[in-house]
This record gives C-alpha cells, sequence and structure tokens, in this order.
C-alpha cells in the first residue's frame, strides 16, 4: 500500500511541477511566488504520505494531525500566493 | 563587395553593440545580481548538502572510544543477589535480609497511610501472573492465555528456569558440541561480520560485539533455584573475552496495550526469541571450536553491554533506547573466548538530551518508580541503605525505584510496559518517524520538550487504552 502511495506522490509531483511551469509560462513570478508556491505544494504533498503512512501503522489520529497541521499549512500558503498573483495581474 | 562591406559594418555593429552592453552600468549590476543569486543559491545548496550529512551521521552515531556515561571510582560490580527478581525469588535472601521488606513497607506506609498493604518480596512474587481473572479489557482468560503463552517458549527454552537463573537450559554452562579444531577466520573485520550475519539468519533484529566489561558482570552470580552464590574464577568453564548483544523486536501493538495483561505476550515472546538466537549463535561458535555460553537476564547487566556495543544509549527509564525501535527490545548476549573480532564502539544518538527533556515515561509510570529528576551519582529518592540496596552508584545516569516497579507488577498480576509503550521513541519502523528522528539528533532541548508535546497531540504513546487491546484482537485478520 505504502508502495502504492509513493508510485501515486510521484505522479501528483509530477503534476504539480507541470502545473508550476504552466503557471511561470503565463505570469512573471517572483521568487517570493515560486517559493510559496513550492513550500505550499511540497506540504499538501508531504501531508497525504503522512496521513497514508500513519493510517498503516494503525494510527488515524496521526493521520488527521498531519492533515490539519501539514495539509492546512499548505492550503493555506497556495492561498495566499495565489491571491497575490491574482492582486499582481488585476494590478497590471 | 557590397555585401562584404555590410557584413563587415554588421560585425563592427555588433562588436559596439557588445562593448556598449558591457559598459552600460545598468547591464553591469544585472549581471552582478545574477551571480549573487547564483552564489547564493549555490551557498545554500552547499549548506543544505553539509546538513543533510550531519544529520545522516548523527543518526548513524557519534562513535566513542570510551564507555560513554561518566563513571566514578566509587562504582563497584552489582552482587547479583542485589537484583530486584533475583532477591524477590529467593526465600533464603528475603529471610537473610528481612530489614529490606521492612524498609519498603515503612516507605509504602508513608506514601499512602490509607490504602496499605503489607508487601513482602518473596511471598507476594509467589501468586504472580496466577491470580483471578478480572472484569476488565485486557485482564480477562484470553489476555492471561495469551501472557503464558508468549513465556512459555522462553521457560521452556531455560528449562523452566526465570530469565536471570544462570546454567540453564539453553544458557548452560556446558560446553556441548564444540569442535576440537578452532576455525581461523581470515580477518577480525570478517569474523565480525560473519558471526553477525549467522545472527541476522537466527533472527536478530540488531547485533553488536564487545568486549567482556568485569564492571557489567555480576560477582558473584546468584542461582537462586539452588540458593547458591557462583563464582566467575571458579564455576564458569572459561574466562570470556567477548560479549555478544543480541535484541529482539516486541510487538508495537501489543506493547500498545500496556500495562494490561496483553503486554505480557510480546514480553515473552521476544524474551524467547532474544534467547532462541543466543542459544542458537553459542552452538554456532562452539561448532567454531570456541567456547560460548548464552545468557538472558544473568550473568551481566544487559543495558551497558548494549550500550559498550554501539546498539543504544540508556534512556529515562533504565532501558536501552534503540534506533528505530526506541525501548521496545528484549536483550540477550552470548560471552565467548573468541577475540579475534574487531569490536563495535559505543555510540550516541541524542537519546540522552531527548530523555532530560521529555520525561514521558515518569509520567506515564503507574508506581511513580522512574525519576523525574536529572543523572545523578547516586539514587536521590533515599539515602537509607536499606532501601537502597538494589541500586548502582558511581554511574551518571537515571536512577529508579526498581522496588516501586516489581510491587505494580505484584498489584497488576502481569508486568507492566508503559515506559517501553510511551516512549517517543516507540514506533513502528515507517519513513516519517525517521524524519522526526532526523531533526530530533540535532534539535535544541526546547524542541525536544515541544515534540514531546506533538508526539501526544498526535495521539501516540497512549497507556491504559482499551482499544488497543480490542484492536490487537482484529490482527489476525492480515495473517
Amino acid at each position: 500500500m505504502m508502495a502504492f502511495t509513493w508510485y501515486l506522490l510521484g505522479v501528483l509531483t509530477g503534476g504539480v511541477a507541470y502545473v508550476l511551469y504552466l503557471i511561470s509560462r503565463k505570469i512573471t513570478l517572483n521568487w517570493l511566488s515560486w517559493s510559496g508556491l513550492i513550500a505550499g505544494s511540497s506540504l499538501v504533498l508531504f501531508s497525504i504520505a503522512w496521513a497514508v503512512g500513519s493510517v498503516l501503522e494503525g494510527v488515524p489520529r496521526a493521520a488527521s494531525m498531519g492533515i490539519l497541521l501539514f495539509g492546512l499549512s499548505g492550503v493555506v500558503i497556495l492561498t495566499l500566493v495565489g491571491r497575490l498573483l491574482t492582486l499582481k495581474k488585476g494590478g497590471g | 563587395m557590397v555585401t562584404e562591406k555590410n557584413e563587415k559594418d554588421q560585425v563592427q555593429d555588433s562588436s559596439d553593440q557588445s562593448s556598449e552592453k558591457k559598459t552600460n552600468p545598468q547591464n553591469l549590476n544585472h549581471s552582478r545580481r545574477r551571480f549573487l543569486k547564483l552564489g547564493i543559491a549555490g551557498a545554500g545548496a552547499a549548506m543544505a548538502a553539509a546538513g543533510g550529512i550531519t544529520i545522516i551521521r548523527r543518526m548513524e552515531g557519534i562513535p566513542h572510544d570510551e564507555f560513554p556515561l561518566p563513571i566514578r571510582d566509587e562504582f563497584k560490580r552489582i552482587d547479583q543477589r542485589n537484583q530486584i527478581n533475583v532477591f524477590a525469588n529467593s526465600k533464603a535472601l528475603n529471610d537473610k535480609h528481612p530489614e529490606r521488606n521492612r524498609s519498603f513497607n515503612t516507605q509504602l506506609q508513608k506514601e499512602n497511610p490509607q490504602g496499605f498493604k503489607p508487601f513482602h518480596f518473596y511471598e507476594t512474587r509467589q501468586t504472580f501472573m496466577a491470580g483471578p481473572y478480572r472484569d476488565a479489557t485486557g485482564y480477562s482468560q484470553l489476555e492471561r492465555a495469551l501472557a503464558v503463552a508468549g513465556f512459555s517458549s522462553a521457560r521452556q527454552q531455560l528449562g523452566g528456569g526465570s530469565m536471570e537463573a544462570p546454567d540453564s537450559g539453553v544458557s548452560s554452562w556446558k560446553q556441548e558440541l564444540l569442535a576440537k579444531n578452532q576455525f581461523r577466520f581470515n580477518s577480525p573485520k570478517e569474523a565480525t561480520l560473519n558471526i553477525k550475519s549467522a545472527a541476522r539468519l537466527f533472527g536478530a533484529l540488531r547485533c553488536g560485539i564487545t568486549k567482556r566489561d568485569k564492571r557489567w558482570d555480576y560477582d558473584p552470580m546468584y542461582d537462586f533455584y539452588k540458593e547458591r552464590e557462583l563464582s566467575w574464577e571458579r564455576d564458569f568453564p572459561f574466562d570470556p573475552k567477548t560479549v555478544i548483544v543480541i535484541m529482539a523486536e516486541m510487538d508495537y501493538h501489543t506493547m500498545a496495550a500496556a500495562p494490561s495483561w496483553m503486554q505480557d505476550g510480546t514480553v515473552g515472546d521476544a524474551y524467547a526469541n532474544a534467547i532462541k538466537i543466543a542459544g542458537q549463535l553459542t552452538i554456532f561458535l562452539r561448532q567454531l571450536g570456541y567456547q560460548a555460553v548464552a545468557s538472558m537476564n544473568d550473568l551481566g547487566i544487559n543495558a551497558p553491554y548494549a550500550i559498550a556495543a554501539g546498539l543504544g544509549e540508556g534512556a529515562r527509564n533504565g532501558q536501552v533506547i534503540t534506533p528505530k525501535y526506541g525501548p521496545r527490545v528484549r536483550i540477550s548476549k552470548v560471552y565467548t573466548d573468541f577475540d579475534l573480532v574487531e569490536y563495535d564502539k559505543a555510540r550516541t544518538f541524542g537519546v540522552a538530551s531527548f530523555c532530560l527533556n521529555c520525561k514521558r515515561c515518569a509520567n506515564s509510570c503507574p508506581s511513580k518508580a522512574i525519576t523525574l529528576g536529572d543523572p545523578s551519582w547516586e539514587p536521590t529518592y533515599s539515602t537509607d541503605p536499606d532501601y537502597i540496596w538494589h541500586a548502582s552508584r558511581g554511574v551518571l545516569k537515571f536512577h529508579n525505584d526498581a522496588k516501586k516497579c516489581a510491587k505494580f507488577w505484584i498489584d497488576n498480576d502481569g508486568s507492566c510496559g508503559n515506559c517501553i509503550c510511551s516512549c517517543p521513541y516507540n514506533k513502528p519502523d515507517f519513513w516519517h518517524h525517521r524524519l522526526v528522528d532526523a531533526q530530533n539528533v540535532i534539535a535544541p532541548g526546547p524542541v525536544h520538550a515541544f515534540m514531546r508535546e506533538m508526539d501526544i497531540f498526535f495521539g501516540y504513546g497512549k497507556v491504559s487504552d482499551p482499544d488497543r487491546v480490542k484492536k490487537f484482537w482484529k490482527l489476525g485478520k492480515s495473517v
């Protein structure tokens, strides 16, 4: 099961990298945006791996806490970067 | 001609533009900025690589030429008659030392005047793990059966004896199956590798090889079945030079049911595996022509030997914490006269620093036997010689009141395991715990205290949890 998770995470990581590439072609990203997008995406992917690992070892609470702590932090960072990029685009 | 001239002009223009680019202050600033950015990125990558190497090295343990705990001159070898389980199993020793029971009862009465019940190490021990079943999860006939069955194999291998009894069953001192010719290894390094490979085959979780150190050997040894002292010089069949230390794993899910009777199932099972491996390794060495004796909790103290063999670090709960498994291991040993081996070095993994700040085992201990204080040279819970008769002195370590631990076993009618279950190092072998281990080896003290809180927050190490008992009985569906 963990092996399948690693495979899935590999595919997801590839997908995320491609999406970041597409974004960077449309919008010029500064270092802050790049850092935020990479950190946010990494945290979300990490939370998925953490949660699956915790469920497999039989500690579901660790899985939910992992999603809450790492996944939510990732989503918050991605939202902030998204907002920053929208403002930048709107502002010309 | 015209074309050639045009080409020359174009080349000249291009050269002028290039020269202009170089001399333009704006362009100069831009290339400097790029150079600076590249420099910062390079330095960052180098720092990350150096940090990664440091973490990997620390996780493998920092090697030490000497025993890693400070020892003072007042340290004396332990008399096996002063080992708690030996004393508790010996009528002769209890009769000889009534002051020990008296002093302990005085303390118990002082601590709990209302609920005080007289306690006697030998008499109460006779009914251990044989009391009535209880109407509580983890204390039924089912869990008692698991516990007794778990221990049965170890007892059979030891000829019905206890883990502390020397010269019995698999750990017999008779040198049976000893080959006449001694096998010559190509090098000490190869000898060590071959012995460890054999240990792996027999089921060892980890194996380390260290020099025999008389400081950690009981002197004298004591056989409480025959109520007799045993001497290294007079009774032991040879002069040991080397001690091979073996670790066997206890099951995470069974240990999670601590302190119920269920956890005894994995304690007994790991004892059985540990003594089986030691017994097989003993025969392996004898077949190579070298004398060897297997040992469980007899002959010498397991913890310092495991530390000296580089298998782990001494923890607050008095046990050895080994990387990946924490204290969830049982230790056995093989004493041999074979010494042409490459000895392992003691290693430290940052456990001592973590234990200073964590204290989770002490908080989870139902009898408050584990100290909440810092390491000391001697016990801090009492200075009465009749009370601290079992304690070692002269080693800077955590001193715990083993008598209280032994009393809880009697009250519980099974052993405990709370200090193992609650330890943040006790985790199944999953990748994310290695990640936490990696940061623990470099993080300073306050971070360790934070990690302890996070461990609780994430739901690890809960003790007295009936759900863990129920969960255990469903694990069979994956078999």
